[in-house]
């Protein structure tokens, strides 16, 4: 490509990423996280007596809250929805009052990672239906999918054939739907995540740890459905061959060691997907913030580094859902040959 | 000129406030009804049917591929028994012509040996006759001589002449005899 059409290029490219900072810029003073609005509120009211106002765009974007931003004409290009009760004239509280369940208190109110998650799902749904329907119909037509659904079909066979099949072992095409759901829900996420005023859910711990919960009860209840008994053996060590005071130390040392690796696996999925897309975010987003600290024409530079990160970005939505859905079917099928 | 950079550099210091790491129950109980709906709602509606289709490709192609091989190993067998026959055929054919000329060899050879004793035989037959007419006719020849001798004896002795006279007329007779054949 020549050098004016780079120029071009970036001056495009450039377009919405200046509507992300000013809605950022502009969307600052209202936004707080659910978690620590009192504190937030005590913070932005020194920041904007003194003469340089400061901005955090990167909190409000990478963690979760009752407002929401939408495309909106005018400047900033942004509009605020509240998806929540207005409090006062900028706060955004939660829409019900948080519900007590026994000892725990369950503050149950949308936000908007959980509008992203339906988003998400809902998105997921329509694709994949609207593939799984073409696919029937192409199939009974032409005996194969054409297009898209064979597009689709191609990624879902490489989930089965590849990613399920060989390590979940035999008679896993009973995990497959759980496991195909877990990688277009994780990537359909993901990816919201990576388009202007989205908010990326599976960056934030609850949703990470939710699906590794899942993930861990699919482990157990497969290794419990297929070793029977023997499932006990995954929790106790209790090694038959040793003589007996050596097996009472072994199984005291042992057993927990076995117990945490049962939990160690579902924490590192969390983890791995909740910090992976929150470290892209936090690049990209601080990559965007340079663009304007420079502005022209050393701004060009984090322009092409956010674009580059932001691409690099669209490849990790695809593989950490992929990694995920694939520990999944590694932990399953560890578990189903498991003996001790 | 570079404010949002300096701003970002100072609410750095202060993220550590930004509680990433503590779950929020109400998020978890929503991310687990989204995504049992969707696990319902897909497992129901996309993949049953997609892998189902899938499935049946697989085993049609299976069946296909199965049947293909059947219809090889089918028509390698049919090959090689066509080829043996062809095989066997063909030998037949090579032993009954052989046999055809051996047989034929055989019929000229005792044709031949046949007609060579038949002409053997008939030459022998002729031989044979000859020499029977031969011996017949000079039995005959000698009774006729004995019988002409006896003639001229008989003559003789009718005009029993001086024996000059007889000596010369038998001489003369047989004389006559042997130039003239019978007489």
């Amino acid at each position: 490509m020549t050098r004016p059409g780079t120029l071009l290029l970036a001056l495009v490219l450039s377009l919405p990423a200046t509507t992300l900072a000013a809605q950022d810029h502009a969307s600052a003073p209202v936004t707080t996280s659910a978690t620590d609005s009192g504190a937030a509120q005590g913070e932005h009211a020194p920041a904007a007596d003194s003469a340089v106002a400061k901005v955090d765009i990167i909190t409000p974007h990478i963690t979760d809250g009752y407002a929401m931003e939408l495309p909106y004409w005018k400047p900033p290009f942004a509009k605020h929805v509240c998806i929540g009760r207005h409090i006062g004239e900028h706060e955004c509280g939660p829409l019900w009052d948080p519900v007590r369940i026994g000892p725990v208190t369950l503050q149950l109110s949308p936000t908007k990672h959980v509008v992203m998650l339906i988003l998400a799902a809902s998105l997921a749904a329509i694709v994949l239906i609207g593939t799984a329907r073409a696919h029937t119909r192409h199939t009974h037509a032409a005996g194969r999918p054409q297009g898209f659904a064979a597009g689709l079909e191609a990624m879902v066979l490489y989930i089965r054939n590849v990613v399920i099949m060989p390590n979940v072992g035999p008679h896993g095409e009973g995990y497959a739907p759980y496991l195909l759901t877990v990688f277009f829900f994780l990537l359909f996420a993901n990816l919201l995540g990576l388009i202007p005023y989205g908010a990326t859910a599976t960056g934030n711990i609850s949703v990470t740890a939710t699906m590794a919960i899942l993930s861990l009860m699919v482990t157990e209840i497969s290794g419990m459905r297929a070793l029977g008994k023997g499932y006990w053996n995954t929790v106790f060590y209790w090694n038959r061959d040793m003589v007996l005071p050596m097996r009472i130390v072994m199984f005291l040392v042992m057993s927990p060691v076995e117990i945490i690796s049962k939990f160690t696996k579902p924490f590192a999925l969390a983890i791995r997907l909740f910090a992976n897309m929150t470290a892209g975010h936090i690049v990209v987003l601080a990559f965007i913030g340079l663009i304007f600290a420079f502005k022209l024409p050393v701004g060009i530079a984090p322009l092409l580094m956010a674009i580059a990160i932001m691409l690099l970005e669209i490849f990790v939505s695809f593989l950490q859902a992929f990694i995920f859905t694939l520990l999944t079917s590694v932990f399953i099928g560890q578990m189903r040959v498991a003996h001790h | 000129m570079s404010f949002l950079f300096l701003s970002l550099t100072a609410v750095a210091a202060e993220e550590t406030r930004a509680d990433l790491l503590s779950p929020s129950g109400g998020l978890m109980f929503w991310t687990i009804v989204i995504f049992v709906l969707l696990l319902i709602v897909l497992s129901r509606f996309a993949f049953k049917p997609m892998l189902a289709a899938v499935e049946a490709r697989e085993r049609s192609l299976q069946e296909a591929i199965d049947a293909a091989r059947r219809d090889r190993e089918e028509a390698e067998r049919v090959l090689a028994e066509h080829r043996a026959q062809l095989e066997t055929a063909r030998a037949e054919a090579q032993k009954m012509i052989a046999d055809g000329r051996a047989t034929a060899e055989k019929l000229r050879s005792d044709l031949l040996e046949q007609t060579k004793t038949q002409q053997q035989e008939m030459l022998e037959r002729a031989r044979r006759d000859i020499e029977t007419e031969k011996t017949n006719a000079i039995a005959a020849l000698r009774r006729e001589a004995v019988d002409l001798a006896i003639a001229g004896a008989g003559k003789v002795i009718e005009r029993n002449l001086d024996s000059d006279a007889n000596r010369k007329l038998v001489e003369s007779f047989l004389g006559s005899v042997t130039l003239g054949g019978k007489a």
